[in-house]
């Protein structure tokens, strides 16, 4: 009995370790199956080597510290229309040599946003702030919208683009417990206010020259600091609408209401990625420098409008069920100037009615309420105006930053005979700006004119007000607080220097 | 024997958009994961990122502090350490020069990790039998005449494939007519060649190269030896086998004379 044991136990390994030396020998002898990687696929511009008109390849490069946007790796196709609308909407890929230096040249237009098919690039989300924020007992949230916003939120929920929702984002956001719902369009009309009146001291004194550029938009100035720093002087030194509201807030309103301007946390809806860049500029920190606290942001928080959406979305809010409301005082009034700045020409055209009434003090005439010359979606637009006892007025307006380049190369060449100009990054204006709502296909002119047209309309149904002079708010501010336009006061909180970004890349000969 | 592939990266032209890695993904259909980078500062090789691009922070030769970003990827030896030191054949070099992973004959042992002097094959930590995993150099597209998907997508054209004795030599003539080069090759002699190349405008220390490499590969100092193996392995067999069977017959003999001598 003990022998067979013994017996079975040594056969047993033995068939064992025969199994093992085969095996061995299976696996190492090659039936090597597939080799790993290549079961995938490449998007059909790739392998298709013939003759395609675009021959469009790769995408953008988006920097890690980008403020503005970032990207969802899994959803991009590699279709190139990020690399497109920066190369020829905006002139800024492929615009410098390589190699790069310190940074990824942007404007943060967010554009390529707007663009990309799949959503794979998207502003960069600060929503989780602005909960936190809300959720802080012991802070005083207020929140500005910009007018672009006004006429597009309402597309996220099934709207028409271009339907007019102003009184229902304003009942939203009161609804998600903002303490003060205040409105940009009152701080376009104190940034007119300035601008107008920069204009005419540059036209009087001679002592800065001209044209002046509108100083707004964050893509341009960025744009502007990277290619044109030479130039610097013809920017006016105004703040934007978002930054000049972020420095009245913290002091003039934050004294009226008695606030802790330290409890204050600012937040805008925005129509526009760059806004966040422009709210995280070190300068833009007026009303902190005022009271010793450096770090104290003009502006805390940006939320585009598609964030806006997502976060009232979040909270079970339906804009389509909101009964209209309005906006809180001090900083809540604007007339129909401040309205328009959202459409690419409503800046001159608002600056130009108050510019008018600072010359002649009177009101600004019909033509100036409805100034076609300067609406509209083309590129570069020209338009004169004759104002009594001054003479004519010469404006240029443009949008999209490639033709920017075509402005500044007829300064350089002197065939500019404007006074003023404006510049847009976004085509369209801020209605078309890199937060607007979006579909899977590039923006079309038709929703930019749709929206264009609300704002217009909005400029219209206020009846009486239709220059940024007649605020009766923007007045009481200067009576009480800021003194007078460019004055010691207002050029400490309202207005900004600007930085030559031209080192930081190696622009390419135009 | 058909002629080795390769590709020249220019690093002054990369503009760190990452396209080359989404491409690497979509083709070879693997996974993404936010959490591990593909591109930018924190941007690592692991069993799911099979290219990367790094940006480092470098000074140019004019003392000026720049980012470069830096494509990481196997660099497929001419004579690869990675091939030698697989026992069971999973790495081999195909026709086309790429160094080629057949995941069914691999048996997870990493000597390949341990052999390659790049540290490029990484090893799939999450899974529970694991392997490792390298960029293929997209073999199958090799083998139809194409150029890998990391080459094809590329934007600012910083990639360029061909052979790699071309590319070599216009690697050569680029560093030689234009100043902002660094007169050095990276891959033409390092271990015995690779056949992706490198040519910079800083220097590679900088980019995080491992510039201490000889210009023999590895390979060289263990090939006499181990090919040494199979036929050690075969005569020792048979010297043991017969030193068993002469003992055997010793001891045989040795009993027979025991009994003849009770016998007596």
């Amino acid at each position: 009995m003990i022998v067979e044991d013994k017996v079975s136990r040594r056969s047993f390994l033995k068939l064992i370790g025969s199994a093992g030396v085969v095996g061995t020998g299976l696996v190492a002898s090659g039936c090597s199956g597939d080799q790993a990687g290549g079961k995938g696929w490449m998007p059909s511009q790739y392998e298709n080597k013939g003759n395609y008109a675009a021959k469009v390849k790769g995408r953008i490069a988006i920097d890690e510290d980008n403020p503005s946007i970032m990207r969802d790796d899994a959803k991009c196709i590699l279709c190139g229309q990020c690399i497109e609308v920066c190369k020829n909407t905006m002139s800024v890929y492929g615009s410098y040599n390589l190699p790069i230096k310190k940074e990824t040249p942007c404007v943060n237009c967010g554009q390529c946003v707007l663009w990309c098919p799949s959503g794979a690039i998207t502003e960069r989300t600060d929503i989780d702030k602005v909960e936190a924020a809300l959720a802080d007992s012991d802070k005083y949230v207020i929140v500005q919208t910009a007018p672009a916003t006004k006429v597009a939120l309402g597309e996220e929920f099934g709207m028409e683009p271009g339907e007019i929702v102003e009184g229902k984002q304003v009942a939203a956001l009161k609804a998600l417990g903002f303490n003060a719902v205040l409105d940009t369009c009152f701080s376009a009309d104190l940034t007119i206010m300035e601008e107008a009146a920069e204009v005419l001291h540059r036209v009087v004194s001679g002592k800065e020259p001209l044209p002046q550029f509108t100083s707004c938009c964050p893509g341009w100035v960025k744009f502007c600091e990277y290619y044109y720093p030479e130039m610097f002087d013809h920017l006016s030194t105004c703040k934007s609408p978002q930054q000049m509201f972020g420095a009245v807030a913290k002091t003039y309103y934050a004294k009226k209401l008695g606030l802790e301007p330290g409890k204050i946390v600012s937040v805008a809806i925005m129509p526009c990625t760059a806004k966040k860049y422009e709210a995280a500029r070190p300068e833009m920190n007026a009303a902190g420098r005022e009271y010793g606290q450096d770090s104290v942001r003009d502006v805390d928080i940006v939320l585009t409008t598609r964030e806006l959406a997502q976060l009232l979305k979040k909270n079970k809010l339906d804009l389509n069920g909101l009964t209209d409301e309005r906006y809180d005082s001090i900083l809540g009034e604007s007339t129909g100037a401040g309205k328009i700045f959202g459409a690419t020409g409503g800046v001159t055209e608002a600056a130009v009615r108050t510019l008018y009434y600072y010359v002649t003090k009177q009101t600004p005439p019909e033509t100036l309420l409805e100034w076609q010359s300067v609406r509209g979606l083309d590129g570069v637009k020209e338009a004169t105006i004759n104002i009594p006892g001054a003479g004519t007025l010469q404006v240029a307006v443009c949008h999209g930053l490639k033709n920017a380049r075509t402005i500044m190369k007829r300064l350089k060449s002197k065939d500019a005979p404007w006074q003023f100009i404006e510049f847009m990054a976004c085509p369209g204006g801020c209605i078309g700006g890199g937060g607007q709502p979006r579909s899977a296909v590039p923006p079309t002119d038709e929703v930019r004119k749709a929206r264009m047209k609300s704002l217009y309309q909005l400029d219209k149904a206020k009846s009486g007000k239709h220059a940024s002079y007649e605020n009766a708010e923007i007045q009481a501010l200067y009576e009480n607080d800021l003194g007078k336009p460019l004055g010691e006061r207002a050029e400490k909180l309202l207005h900004t220097q600007y930085t030559d970004r031209s080192r930081l890349l190696s622009a390419k000969k135009e | 024997m058909a002629q080795d592939k390769g590709v020249l990266i220019d690093l002054t032209k990369c503009i760190g958009c990452g396209s080359c890695t989404v491409a690497c993904k979509l083709w070879n259909k693997v996974e993404f994961n936010e959490k591990a980078p593909m591109v930018g500062t924190g941007a690592k090789l692991n069993d799911k990122n099979w290219t990367v691009v790094e940006r480092r922070e470098a000074v140019t030769r004019q003392g000026e502090p720049v980012y470069r970003y830096v494509k990481q990827q196997c660099m497929h030896c001419k004579d690869p350490a990675c091939v030698s030191a697989c026992f069971s054949r999973a790495l081999q070099k195909d026709e086309n020069g790429a160094v080629v992973y057949y995941p069914d004959l691999c048996v997870g042992c990493r000597y390949c990790m341990v052999a390659c002097p790049f540290d490029v094959p990484k090893y799939e930590w999450e899974k529970a039998l694991p392997l490792v995993a390298k960029c293929q150099m997209c073999a199958t597209r090799l083998a139809k005449g194409a150029s890998p998907a990391c080459v094809d997508v590329c934007p600012t054209g910083a990639m360029t494939f061909g052979n790699s004795d071309e590319l070599l030599q216009t690697a050569k003539s680029i560093v030689a007519n234009d100043n902002k080069y660094i007169k050095h090759i990276y891959g033409a002699k390092e271990i015995g060649g690779t056949n992706w190349l490198y040519i910079s405008d800083v220097n590679f220390v900088e980019l995080g190269f491992k510039t201490d490499m000889e210009d023999v590969s590895p390979v060289t100092y263990t090939r006499g030896l181990l090919s040494a193996v199979p036929f050690l392995a075969v005569t020792w067999g048979v010297f043991l086998t017969a030193m068993a069977l002469y003992s055997r017959r010793r001891r045989k003999l040795e009993g027979k004379k025991g009994d003849s001598d009770d016998e007596e």
